[in-house]
């Protein structure tokens, strides 16, 4: 089967920015991620919202990355939040224990209300 | 009306676990520290947070990365260093089953470990060419390991990537001042070994340590009360009394 190397774009709404992720989250994607990432931390951001809409495979790599990026933001004092995630992503939020520590939004206006 | 068609990770992940419930304990394996736990992330420990990637590159041989995980998967125990015992399940690696281990932790750095303790892992995720495997509360280390198999310019590339941190204060202690972490360091380095050997390759492992998180999170101190190998300690200095008073039954048979 066809993969979808992950691509993203970054945009700012406040004190929030939006990371909207698109394709695979796996090993191959840790470039892609990181970069976005780093984009996005700006001094005055607050919080990282990281878009799932789009995304339609993660594996346990993918998942080890996005704690990565967790650990990036707690060092710095930001949120990690999420939104888009389908019902099989939260359920693999949960089994990781990643739900514990981000805040997971049913959509990208839910979360900007609340936190921007 | 449309119907949502499943991910294609789907059939990989284990269901949501709350407590691991064991249901199937191999001969030899001793089932404590498991039943009841709930399984703990990088994020819920105590102490340093590191990414830690041992690698082996295995030129020479052509099978696929399947075929090479398949084969390491078949002797995962055997590939163990003396002194380490995995028991994966009868079933196989498979999401949200148990690999039960019995192993040593070390008292000083360069000695051979002393202190018992009896754990296991819970496999999270499970593909042809990689598992993962994730910690249960009371476990050394809160995290996962990762095991995966990968093809770079013709060469098959084993490797094993922790993502942890000690549970607790007393593991934090154990793991960088009692040379925990330079048996488990030495432990992934002699498996990677023992896998290129038996695909007949000298392997010259890499390592490769990231700190996350330099942060000791004392909010998760109190893991203390879960320590596996406290616990390992109480189970065998209360062997005598268990063989005075026998409790119901928790582990597999034992082997000849």
């Amino acid at each position: 089967m066809a993969t979808k190397a992950l691509e993203t774009s970054v945009r700012r709404a406040g004190v929030v920015s939006v990371i909207s992720l698109e394709g695979e989250i796996d090993g191959f994607a840790e470039e892609a991620l990181n970069h976005a990432y780093t984009a996005a931390a700006a001094p005055d951001v607050t919080a990282v919202l990281l878009k799932f809409d789009r995304v339609d495979y993660i594996n346990s790599t993918g998942i080890a990355l996005i704690v990565g990026l967790l650990a990036q933001a707690r060092k710095s004092g930001r949120r990690l939040l999420t939104s888009g995630l389908s019902q099989h992503y939260r359920e693999i939020f949960q089994i990781t224990r990643l739900s514990d520590f981000m805040q997971i939004y049913p959509d990208e206006a839910t979360a900007l209300a609340q936190n921007a | 009306m449309s119907v949502t068609p499943p991910n294609r990770d789907a059939g990989h992940w284990a269901k949501p676990i709350r407590k691991i419930k064991v249901t199937d304990v191999p001969a030899g394996a001793v089932n404590l520290n498991v039943d009841g736990q709930a399984v703990v992330s990088p994020l819920q420990g105590f102490g340093t947070l590191w990414q830690k990637t041992y690698q082996v590159r295995l030129p020479g041989v052509t099978l696929s990365a399947a075929e090479v995980m398949r084969i390491w998967r078949e002797n995962f125990p055997r590939l163990q260093p003396a002194g380490n015992h995995f028991f994966p399940p009868a079933a196989g690696i498979e999401p949200g089953r148990v690999i039960f281990i019995d192993t040593t932790l070390p008292v000083f750095p360069g000695l051979p470990g002393l202190i018992p303790i009896a754990a296991g892992v819970v496999v999270i995720y499970e593909d042809d060419e990689c598992f993962t495997v994730m910690t249960p509360a009371g476990f050394p280390e809160c995290g996962w390991n990762t095991f995966s198999v990968q093809v770079e310019e013709g060469v098959p590339v084993a490797q094993v990537q922790s993502l942890a941190r000690a549970a607790d204060p007393i593991y934090e202690f154990g793991l960088y001042v009692m040379g925990g972490a330079q048996k488990q360091e030495g432990t992934w380095q002699a498996v990677l070994t023992a896998l290129a050997a038996h695909f007949g390759v000298a392997g010259q492992v890499q390592m490769h340590r990231t700190c996350l998180d330099p942060r000791l999170q004392w909010a998760e101190a109190g893991n203390v009360w879960h320590n596996a190998a406290l616990r390992t300690i109480l189970y065998v200095l209360a062997t005598p009394l268990r063989r005075l008073f026998p409790p119901r039954l928790k582990s597999g048979p034992r082997q000849p």
